[in-house]
């Protein structure tokens, strides 16, 4: 066990080292905070500054101050222009965001979608009732009648902006989980073929045995990689609160992180063996890429259904592939981010990854023991499990 | 003492190694020579476990070799291998902690080989950024570090200018006299006929001379006889029995003559110098070990 840490201690600190890594980490904390905080900062000024000209300004100002406190995080200050040049100056300068002159609205450009129809309705609203008033109806009970509250929302599956953030969650996790997993799978195999196309392994073997060897090389680049998912989830769930892009995180957020954690080991512990296997069985890093085709392809498949499942969490598909292993390591995380999945699918999707994983650690382990060693041209895994052997 | 019995390898139908034995006791350094391909890394592969051969036994100190005791090995490969983005110390060290050492007694231990192999400037150098004599001296440490036992060295020399050639040979010494057998295989049979207490030839997977130089020369020694008589008369060396190798006359003052023959009768050859003048030197040429190699690999 003492040779496995050292293998993998010597993983850590020389790939950690690397400045294509200490860099790789920094890029992507920054750019995991920049786009957990994206929705706020893209999200426009929620304080409008709005210019009134005309006979009617106060009516409309009256109006929109009403429209205002209904909505939260929503303020609105007025200037009043004693005609339509002043107000179109100070739209010019930038003094409002827009300004209503009588029937028409000045801006610069497209005005923001909220103050759009804020002020629409508004106009709606003060055109109405003097309509009406001229129309010899009571102004009193006019604006009586106007009084319309809102629509109250029953959402069945929880509140719009819950389900909105889960998919985000979903499809963020299913990328990430993707990503790592291909980077230190890739990582694997290139150390395996470095060592192997080298020939440092003849001499790591009169001291380690080859499983040593395998275990300390993954154990060390799969904590670079769960150190890369922790980072990731903490600047980015960071982020999103400090910002308050999401205004309270949906229930068992944490509870989904944890199990993208899980999910994370599993499918590490499953790709990793096979892509160590494959790569023992070529000396040179250019034949590398040929033979990982079919994993690679294997890993592409699962990040592609698992990227649609965040789409369709309940189809049959859906459920069916989140169980089966590979593919449920990133369907399943997938799914339970965006609905709540019954417990046992959890728990049977997890023990069949378990058994994929150990199998798959095991016959890999064979592969790459009897391999590694075999330099030269590309062994066939014929010759390695024929009788000859 | 390392004893390799009766090793068989076949790659395919090409057979790499017939019954090939040797043996290297406490102390000796053991020298390995060979054409290309002769088998001497096949050899040494299988000693060190990194191969297994068809047939036949390697045992150190009359057991048979296992896992453990080859961790006890040091073991420096033909295709030299090092992490190239790791630190020589670093990388020295770590060697010797996956043989089982300590971290502090490794440490010491790789420091005292960067000083003794004169790298100690280049201690804190990423090893691919070392010249290839410098890495072929961290090679050579990474198969010392742990105090090895019994130690495999394929072509150790190769490479190396003729101070590092010195260097490595003293430290090799250094330790034989401990009482470490080295077995190490070369293309330099001068260095070999310098350092080794015993040979070995192999010839097509075939073990074709072995034992120590004195043994070797002894066994080819009595083909060569060097004769050199002054004052003859022109034309006495056609009288000598057997093939004549070289010859050479001084055209000085007094004729002097030089003979290399292989002789059918040597006493006749020497009644034939005695009668043709002065006989100033009668004896049997030393080969040296490369005469030997070339004699009984063609």
């Amino acid at each position: 066990m003492n040779i496995v840490l050292l293998v993998a201690r010597r993983e850590i600190g020389v790939r950690g080292r690397t400045k294509g890594f200490r860099y790789g980490l920094l890029v992507t904390a920054v750019l995991v905070g920049v786009l957990a905080s994206l929705p706020k900062l893209l999200g426009g000024p929620s304080e409008y500054a709005v210019g009134l000209s005309g006979p009617r300004a106060e009516q409309m100002a009256a109006a929109l101050s009403q429209q205002v406190a209904q909505r939260e995080d929503t303020a609105m200050r007025f200037e009043r222009y004693p005609d339509e040049a002043a107000a179109r100056k100070a739209v010019q300068d930038g003094t409002v965001e827009a300004a209503v002159v009588g029937d028409k609205v000045v801006s610069k450009s497209v005005v923001d979608d909220d103050l759009s129809v804020m002020l629409d309705t508004a106009h709606r609203v003060v055109t109405t009732e003097a309509n009406l008033a001229t129309a010899g109806l009571d102004p009193a009970k006019v604006q009586q009648a106007q009084q319309v509250a809102p629509l109250t929302p029953v959402m069945l599956n929880g509140t719009g902006e819950e389900a909105g953030v889960r998919l985000v969650m979903a499809m963020t996790l299913v990328v990430i989980l993707f990503m790592l997993l291909m980077q230190i799978c890739t990582w694997v195999a290139m150390g395996v073929v470095e060592e192997k196309g080298s020939r440092i392994v003849e001499i790591l073997l009169t001291a380690v045995r080859p499983w040593q060897l395998l275990a300390g090389k993954t154990i060390g680049l799969g904590v670079l990689g769960l150190a890369q998912l922790l980072v990731i989830a903490v600047v980015g769930l960071g982020a999103a609160q400090i910002t308050g892009a999401v205004p309270e995180m949906p229930a068992g957020t944490y509870g989904v992180v944890a199990s993208a954690v899980l999910w994370f080991l599993l499918g590490y512990a499953f790709y990793a063996a096979m892509f160590a296997a494959i790569a023992s069985t070529v000396s040179r890093q250019e034949e590398l890429s040929g033979v990982l085709t079919p994993a690679t392809m294997l890993l592409m498949a699962s990040y592609l259904i698992g990227f649609f499942a965040a789409r369709t969490p309940e189809a049959t598909l859906t459920r069916v592939l989140s169980i089966v292993p590979p593919f449920s390591g990133m369907v399943m995380p997938v799914r339970s981010a965006v609905m709540t999945v019954p417990m046992w699918e959890t728990a049977l999707a997890m023990g069949l990854m378990v058994v994929a994983a150990a199998a798959v650690l095991a016959l890999g382990g064979k592969v790459y023991q009897r391999a590694v060693l075999r330099t030269g041209a590309r062994v066939r895994l014929r010759e390695l499990f024929g009788t000859a052997a | 003492m390392l004893e390799v019995r009766r090793l068989r390898k076949k790659y395919g139908d090409k057979v790499a190694l017939d019954d090939v034995s040797l043996s290297v006791a406490e102390g000796q350094m053991f020298g390995f020579v060979g054409a290309n391909g002769a088998g001497k890394t096949t050899t040494m592969r299988i000693i060190m476990g990194v191969l297994s051969g068809d047939g036949g036994e390697v045992e150190w100190r009359g057991k048979p070799v296992d896992f453990e005791t080859r961790r006890r090995f040091g073991y420096m490969p033909e295709e030299r291998g090092l992490y190239a983005k790791m630190r020589v110390t670093e990388q020295i060290t770590y060697f010797g902690q996956l043989s089982g050492m300590a971290p502090a007694a490794a440490r010491g231990s790789a420091d005292a080989l960067i000083e003794r192999l004169g790298l100690t400037e280049r201690r804190d150098d990423d090893v691919e950024n070392l010249s290839l004599g410098n890495q072929q001296r961290v090679q050579l440490a990474v198969a010392l570090i742990h105090d090895p036992e019994l130690l495999v060295l394929d072509e150790p020399f190769s490479g190396l200018d003729p101070i590092a050639v010195d260097a490595l040979a003293g430290v090799l010494a250094e330790r034989t006299a401990k009482g470490v057998p080295v077995v190490f295989s070369s293309h330099q049979l001068d260095l070999v006929e310098r350092l080794c207490d015993s040979v070995g030839i192999i010839k097509a997977g075939t073990m074709i001379a072995g034992g120590t130089v004195e043994d070797l020369r002894a066994r080819e020694s009595r083909k060569r006889l060097r004769i050199v008589v002054s004052g003859a008369e022109p034309g006495w060396t056609d009288r000598l029995p057997g093939t004549v190798v070289t010859k050479s006359d001084r055209p000085d003052g007094t004729r002097r003559d030089e003979v290399v023959l292989t002789p059918a009768d040597d006493q006749e050859a020497l009644r034939v110098a005695a009668q043709a003048g002065r006989v100033e030197h009668f004896g049997w040429q030393e080969p040296s070990l490369a005469e030997i190699f070339r004699e009984v690999v063609a």
